[in-house]
């Protein structure tokens, strides 16, 4: 039971959370001086990136159990988590890419700049997007095939962010986003709270819906099994 | 020594909500061959591809010579040979270099003169040295057996063995069964062919809806014309069809 | 009527010593370059195939300022390498397609290792080989390049390492594709996000060799860090990924392992 209930108490907490945040991000943290009101866009868009890599390893490392344990058990529940954890990385993804050019055209001048961040953000978009392609539409045998690519993509990420910071030191650019004062930092521990309940409250619901569907396929295949007992054993 | 070179022990296999095996028990021991029948799709080449290694079970367990499956390691499938459906014969190679390779890989003799004799045993003493690839369905099927033979393995597992072979290929293939048999191997096949079953088999096990419905074993001299009239009464008995009372699974004699 | 020879023979030896796994995956690749050097047709289209790359990259940016060649080079190479490096993986496991071959392997006494080793070497062999076209090619064509004529160690060494992260994460992939019954044509959604951080990183290197940059040393040692990280986390999933895992059974029989010893 607790298992059902505690994706409520999440989304409960996000609900009261959220509030919360925005009501301090708007009305109680001051006005950026040099990139004004869009900066307020920085309590979502840096939350939803930190959530995004969080996941993508979470993934990467539920893959790698997945492949590595034998097919029951931990190999099962690890691979509900993967699913999750990688349709999730599309999603906050998703957010992640839309808050952050609209950030960067108001701050930068230019909503793309092939910044590292950037570009390893969007590789990693990419990749998982590649997953849940392969997990949807690859022939049977494919999901350990996916398994392997979000392995991959989990190593990748920091390797990406790393070359294409070296690419761009040799060309150097101006650092427009200065340090940031301290009580926008404390708004934003609120944020990235309500942000996470939510993600995970919809994670674990993602999960436990990977598992109905795995333990629907038993009964299925259970009552398959006790049917043909009985038209095979007791049939006039 | 009691070895049972194959156990399959409650083995199933299920793809998403298809169950293909639903708790196979089979043994096959040294010097016994065994053949699968059953219709098109009923589970044969998955039961042989989970005891080749090359599949994954969903349930139960396939000993095999002692280890269990998981624990099948490179030494122990020096005892193994599979004869898949499809020939698996590289085409570049001459008939020669496609066994050499294998036993180069075993670590055995990769001599002309230790090679070429199996090459001959299946009749295809005239193409040692032809490219696989210029052969005939048939020719490419005897040269799949011999690859098979080499290293003599104590279980061979042949899936649609009889496919594709001429007269001539069909009565080797038998011969080279009841060899094998008498060296000791053990033989699990799956076969459509029921006079070849009949010739080859010590047992024969019908498959269907994932589960052994029933089984007939060679009785003592039994003439293969005899035997083979039993193991075809066995599909129309328990023709899935009709479902008879009494056939429990893991099959009672017939 | 049973042959008397057959009967009198031994079983197999199965407490012989496997044979090493490097010895394993040489005889693979030896098995590979075989039959590619009966009708060259691999390593003929892909050489081809750069040749018309070559061609097209001297048409285009002929008239580049030597300036911009800094830049415009390394990529030059690193794209004409990963589209090779594509077709030739797609060929190398075509062919294992063709008979089902591969899944023969699988059921030898082989390590599944030794199968992605061979793989490895032999698509390493293929792009490199085309590398070693391009390289010079670029150096005689673009002034900016000339770099990798007057240190061709350093450039050679740049180009193995790059082609090892290329290959490492592509041979994996292409071996589960073609696995995996069909769909052949998803290898360059998976391979080119995959192999991008590999590329990328030569990119650096390499236009860190053009510019005569003091780090490129250390690059070419990250790179080679790189290349281990992947060949050790693609060696490691490769089994898996081919064969999946068993469910293991609920309870294990002790005997399992008695019965083996008399």
């Amino acid at each position: 039971m607790i298992k059902h209930r505690l994706p409520l108490l999440f989304f409960a907490v996000a609900a009261l959370a959220t509030p919360y945040s925005v009501q301090r991000i708007f009305l109680h943290t001051g006005i950026e001086k040099k990139m004004g009101t869009v900066q307020k866009i920085f309590y979502f868009h840096v939350p939803l990136a930190w959530i995004m890599m969080a996941l993508g390893i979470t993934c990467g490392v539920a893959a790698a159990i997945q492949l590595r344990k034998a097919a029951t058990g931990r190999s099962r529940m690890a691979e509900s988590l993967s699913i999750a954890a990688g349709e999730l990385v599309l999603v906050t993804g998703l957010g992640v890419l839309i808050t952050g050019p609209i950030w960067g055209h108001a701050t930068w001048g230019r909503a793309w700049t092939w910044d590292a961040r950037q570009v390893s953000t969007g590789l990693l978009w990419l990749v998982f997007a590649a997953f849940v392609l392969l997990r949807r539409y690859g022939a049977a045998g494919s999901e350990r095939l996916a398994a392997a690519l979000a392995v991959f993509g989990a190593v990748d990420v920091p390797v990406i962010y790393y070359a294409v910071k070296i690419w761009k030191t040799t060309h150097p650019t101006t650092d427009v986003v200065g340090s940031l004062p301290a009580q926008m930092w404390n708004s934003l521990w609120p944020a990235l709270g309500a942000l996470v309940c939510l993600t995970v409250g919809v994670l674990l619901v993602r999960i436990r819906q990977e598992q109905d569907a795995a333990e629907l396929d038993d009964a299925w295949i259970a009552l398959d099994d006790r049917g043909r007992a009985l038209t095979l054993g007791g049939a006039p | 020594m009691a070895i049972v070179p194959l156990q399959l022990r409650e083995l199933s296999k299920r793809f998403g909500r298809l169950a293909v095996l639903r708790g196979i028990d089979l043994e096959v021991g040294a010097g016994e061959a065994v053949a699968l029948l059953g219709a098109n799709g009923c589970g044969k080449t998955t039961l042989l591809s989970i005891a080749a290694g090359l599949l994954p079970s969903s349930g139960g367990s396939c000993t095999w010579g002692g280890p269990t499956q998981d624990e099948l390691d490179v030494a122990a499938r020096r005892s193994l040979a599979f004869v898949a459906h499809s020939t698996q014969i590289y085409g570049r190679l001459s008939a020669r270099e496609n066994l050499q390779l294998l036993a180069s890989l075993r670590g055995d003799s990769v001599d002309a003169a230790v090679l070429d004799p199996l090459l001959e045993r299946v009749g295809l003493g005239d193409a040692i040295t032809r490219l696989a690839g210029t052969f005939s369905r048939g020719m490419q099927q005897r040269l799949a057996i011999a690859r098979a033979l080499v290293g003599r393995p104590e279980l061979l597992l042949l899936d649609e063995p009889f496919t594709a072979l001429d007269f001539a290929g069909r009565a080797t293939l038998a011969r080279i069964l009841l060899e094998e048999r008498a060296r000791g191997a053990a033989i699990l096949l799956s076969s459509h062919d029921l006079e070849a079953v009949a010739e080859v088999a010590d047992r024969a096990v019908l498959l269907a809806d994932g589960r052994i419905l029933a089984a007939a074993t060679r009785r003592g001299d039994e003439a293969v014309d005899a035997f083979a009239v039993r193991i075809r009464r066995l599909g129309v008995d328990v023709a899935p069809s009709q479902p008879r009372t009494g056939a429990t699974h893991g099959g009672a004699d017939a | 009527m049973l042959d008397a020879a057959v009967l009198a023979a031994p079983p197999c030896d199965t407490t012989a010593p496997v044979v090493p796994l490097a010895r394993q995956a040489w005889l693979l690749a030896k098995n590979d370059l075989r039959q590619e050097l009966r009708d060259l047709e691999l390593v003929l289209t892909a050489a081809f195939f750069t040749l018309v790359v070559l061609v097209m990259f001297a048409l285009a940016f002929a008239a580049l300022p030597a300036a911009d060649q800094t830049l415009a080079v390394p990529g030059m190479l690193w794209l004409a390498v990963a589209f090779v490096g594509a077709l030739t993986l797609t060929r190398i496991f075509d062919r294992e397609r063709e008979a089902d071959t591969l899944r023969a392997v699988l059921t030898w006494p082989v390590d599944r290792v030794a199968i992605y080793f061979s793989k490895l070497g032999v698509t390493l062999l293929v792009i490199t080989g085309c590398g070693a076209l391009l390289m010079p090619a670029l150096g005689l064509l673009f002034p900016a390049a000339e770099v990798f004529w007057q240190r061709p160690l350093d450039a050679a060494a740049l180009l193995v390492l790059g082609c090892l992260a290329y290959a490492a994460v592509g041979a994996l992939f292409a071996a589960g594709l073609a696995t995996a019954s069909g769909k052949n044509v998803l290898l360059s959604v998976i391979l080119y996000p995959l192999t991008s951080p590999a590329l990328i990183f030569a990119l650096v290197s390499t236009r860190a060799l053009l510019e005569g940059h003091a780090q490129f040393h250390t690059y070419l040692g990250q790179l080679a860090a790189l290349d281990a990280v992947l060949v050790a986390v693609a060696s490691w999933l490769f089994e898996p990924v081919l064969l999946g895992s068993n469910a293991r059974p609920a309870e294990r029989r002790p005997s399992a392992r008695a019965k083996r010893t008399p």
